[in-house]
């Protein structure tokens, strides 16, 4: 297990760095971050004391040294834009981005699972076919519309939920969350099932695909011959079995959820950092970009690391060291 | 979010009920406003970063030595006062019995340690407002000299961009101000809280000089997705919004709570040419050959292709009656206003016979080149344009790039004809004319948007006495001057000047300003 952790380790350190490189020619390519940045107004010489300032003086290559220097003192760099370390203007982004995305997940699974369990059970009755032409819309309407359908219906029309922002928030563990508010919550809603939809349909299907792929196993007939109870056949021996590829997607989708929420969380005026990350790209805002693009490369690596534990708690097969 | 409960739920009874009289008529107590924002603010630091959504916002919660009205006029503020010692020297006789937000009192010190504090900053935001200033001088508590390196005509504009901060704070930094603890001012309304990218809440200032905010509580929302906001303010989540998109006009226009508010602002939008190459990259013969010369020299050519683009309609279908038609660098009523500009309309006929009395009467192939989402529909006003460019014979082609790619090449001359604007933020003329007319130098800093070459030793010399003459009715002519030579001579072609719409609730009285700026100190509700 050791092992395993340090060769991951070894492997986000080697991506980090081929992304830190890609990113910062990338973005060279692109155009000049000053040209954007500047106040038009200035004359050369203010000109120059900024773009010394920022340290875009010196060649590029200089310029990424000094990067991996600060990055060894914990250094990532301020931000172009905000002038304050681009570490932090993430991090006070964050908890809005990783309580959102959470909301959404807590929704996919309540929502999806027992649907998509119900609907391999009994896949004739007619409320298993309901639920599944319901998860094809939930598939196939597009985010943005949706959003902006929940808030026409639910903020301007019945007026019942806020329309926009994040509401009340609460100081725990050093940051602000909404979901500890009443005021927060009715914010948080909307936005989280909104982006819930697409997910809550990926794992009813997935779940529903397992059972039936699983229910005609013979450890299933086994199990159901020794005359154990329903609810344990289905609750212990059925749902450990098409847990493996739930768990895989929800992982990544996890991933995906923090990192792309951008959609939702422009529609909802959700202060979180996928707002940041496109704004930072549209400024040329490079150690923003970097920074985020960092801990983006470390969140899925540790996601993947979180995945395969829980493969072995799921599979007593799967060893994560290889079988040594 | 007491207040925007409270507020939620008065305006949202008053749309479900449509009576918007149900307003408590005793409310002038505790009445909160809540604005949406177009744009984001990068900085609660006054002197960090000079920006519009910045500079409104700091507006705020500070007050500057100079109030600048909504038509760019320069009026007193902390400064009661102010006269000419020499060419190089201003005095300023300040406001007595002011108090900072904290109770501190306002005086002499805090001027000198704003100024400087603004010139002196690392990221040099506010280095055209305050490149001028030599020194500053405390004379007497309530007394400062502002020394300048040249005479300079701007400074009182310039120094109304200048926040005044407490000298306590000088020293502080940028996380100082946005969580709060330096963020005190003498301003309208004290800070509460900041959450970045998301909103600003602030409380009336009871002390205020010029007498307490109707508002007693303000949310200053950062709303930049236009649906989003257009939502908001539909939900009556807010009581005014910038930037009303265009598809939620109708939808306000027919509603009884709410109306839009328009108004005019100082950008203009223009289509630059060069007319300094030879030959320029981006014009061809129609058979893709290059041309022996450069057309776009002949001024003939330049008032064609102004004579064939209508700009009636560009303001009327592609900008949905969000522009205001222009001729010059700013509208009638701003200093530099030229009568004796040319207003030039829409003659597809007259462009094509000026264009063969140029020597091109089968016109040419070029292509335009443009951003987009910089300005309010700046591709879809550039395809109008290259259409009707086709329309007398001119081949066009039309690109359009992203800002981040876009901003720098145009500015150095890449292009041949381009899409550019400039925001007019001091409400005069030699703003403009020096940064997008006057010929390249990079020691005095004229012509850094000059993407055309333009270098007319007539309009180098009025800009330079211009902006050396301190005596407004000498500087005026000379304005004026530029205006004519800059527009009779085609030099650039004036498109429009974007319009303000704002959506609001019935009941908000507000008077867009000429800077864009959305100062709740300015917002008034009707009473019932």
């Amino acid at each position: 297990m050791l092992t395993a952790l340090i060769r991951r380790a070894i492997q986000a350190i080697f991506v980090i760095l081929a992304m830190t490189v890609i990113v910062f020619i990338g973005i060279n390519v692109i155009g000049n971050p000053v040209d954007i940045l500047i106040n038009p107004d200035l004359n050369q010489a203010e000109r120059a004391r900024v773009v010394e300032h920022l340290g875009l003086d010196l060649p590029l290559w200089q310029q990424y040294l000094h990067f991996l220097q600060g990055l060894l003192h914990g250094d990532f760099g301020d931000s172009f834009v905000y002038n304050r370390p681009a570490l932090g203007v993430i991090m006070e982004r964050f908890p809005a981005t990783l309580e959102l995305a959470l909301s959404a997940m807590f929704i996919a699974i309540v929502v999806g699972l027992p649907l998509g369990l119900y609907a391999g059970l009994y896949p004739e009755r007619l409320s298993s076919r309901l639920i599944m032409s319901g998860s094809i819309l939930g598939f196939s309407l597009p985010t943005f519309w949706v959003g902006l359908m929940f808030i026409l219906l639910f903020a301007v029309q019945l007026g019942w939920l806020p329309s926009n922002g994040r509401g009340e928030t609460v100081g725990f563990l050093g940051a602000g969350w909404s979901f500890l508010t009443r005021d927060g919550l009715a914010h948080l809603f909307l936005p989280a099932l909104n982006l819930a939809l697409f997910k809550t349909s990926l794992v009813l299907r997935l779940t529903r695909a397992g059972v039936q792929e699983v229910l005609p196993q013979d450890f299933i007939k086994f199990a159901r011959a020794k005359g154990l109870q329903e609810h344990r056949v289905v609750l212990v021996h059925l749902m450990k079995n098409l847990m493996i590829p739930v768990v895989t997607i929800l992982g990544l989708e996890f991933g995906s959820l923090i990192a792309f929420s951008v959609v939702t969380e422009s529609i909802f005026g959700w202060p979180g950092m996928g707002k940041l990350i496109i704004d930072s790209i549209n400024l040329l805002d490079r150690p923003v970009i970097v920074a985020y693009l960092m801990m983006m490369v470390v969140l899925f690596v540790m996601l993947n690391f979180i995945i395969d534990i829980a493969y072995t708690l799921l599979d007593p097969r799967v060893r994560l060291d290889g079988g040594n | 979010m007491f207040h925007t409960v409270i507020n939620r739920t008065i305006v949202g009874a008053a749309v479900v009920l449509l009576t918007a009289s149900a307003m408590p008529s005793n409310a002038q107590e505790s009445q909160a406003l809540s604005i949406g924002m177009a744009a984001v603010v990068t900085s609660l630091d006054p002197h960090e970063d000079s920006n519009s959504p910045n500079n409104a916002t700091s507006r705020h919660i500070f007050d500057s030595l100079i109030d600048r009205g909504g038509s760019a006029e320069n009026n007193p503020q902390l400064a009661t006062s102010w006269e000419i010692v020499d060419d190089t020297h201003w005095r300023f006789h300040l406001r007595e019995g002011v108090t900072f937000h904290d109770g501190s009192s306002f005086d002499s010190e805090d001027v000198v340690a704003s100024l400087l504090r603004a010139r002196d900053k690392e990221s040099q935001s506010f280095a055209s407002y305050t490149r001028n200033i030599a020194d500053v001088t405390a004379d007497g508590p309530y007394t400062v000299t502002v020394e300048t390196t040249v005479p300079d005509p701007m400074i009182l504009n310039s120094l109304s961009r200048i926040r005044i901060i407490s000298s306590e704070y000088e020293g502080a930094s940028v996380a100082d101000f946005e969580n709060g603890t330096a963020a005190i001012g003498t301003g309208p309304f004290r800070f509460v809280s900041y959450t970045p990218g998301d909103r600003l809440e602030l409380d009336r200032n009871e002390e205020y000089f010029a007498g307490p905010s109707e508002w007693s509580h303000v949310t200053i929302r950062m709303v930049p997705d236009n649906g989003g906001r257009l939502a908001s303010l539909l939900a009556g989540d807010l009581d005014l919004i910038e930037s009303l998109p265009a598809e939620g006009i109708d939808r306000v226009e027919q509603s009884d709570t709410m109306k839009i508010i328009r108004g005019q602002s100082t950008r203009l939008v223009y289509l630059g040419m060069d007319v300094m190459r030879d030959q320029t990259p981006f014009i061809k013969t129609k058979e893709g050959h290059s041309l022996d010369s450069n057309p776009l020299k002949d001024m003939r050519v330049r008032k064609a292709l102004l004579m064939a683009i209508n700009r009636e309609a560009i303001v009327d279908r592609v900008m949905r009656k969000n522009g205001t038609v222009a001729h010059q660098f700013v509208a009638d009523g701003f200093l530099g206003h030229s009568k004796k500009v040319e207003e030039i309309s829409y003659d597809p006929e007259g462009a094509r016979h000026l264009l063969a009395e140029a020597g091109y009467p089968d016109g040419f192939a070029m292509t335009i080149h443009g951003p987009s989402g910089r300005y309010v529909n700046d591709s879809e006003v550039l395809q109008a344009v290259g259409q009707m460019f086709s329309r007398i014979g001119i081949a066009t082609t039309v690109e359009v790039l992203p800002w981040s790619v876009y901003s720098g090449k145009y500015a150095n001359g890449e292009y041949s004809l381009y899409l550019a604007s400039w925001g007019v933020n001091t409400g005069e003329v030699s703003n403009p004319a020096l940064a997008t007319v006057a010929g390249r130098n990079s020691e005095t800093g004229t012509g850094r948007y000059n993407g055309g070459g333009v270098d007319v030793q007539e309009i180098n010399e009025f800009l330079s006495k211009a902006t050396q003459t301190l005596d407004e009715s000498a500087r005026e002519p000379l304005l004026q001057k530029v205006s004519d030579l800059v527009f009779n001579n085609n030099w650039l072609i004036p498109l429009h000047y974007e319009n303000m719409v704002m959506g609001a609730h019935e009941d908000i009285e507000y008077k867009p300003r000429g800077d864009k700026y959305t100062l709740s100190y300015e917002v008034h509700r009707t009473s019932h």
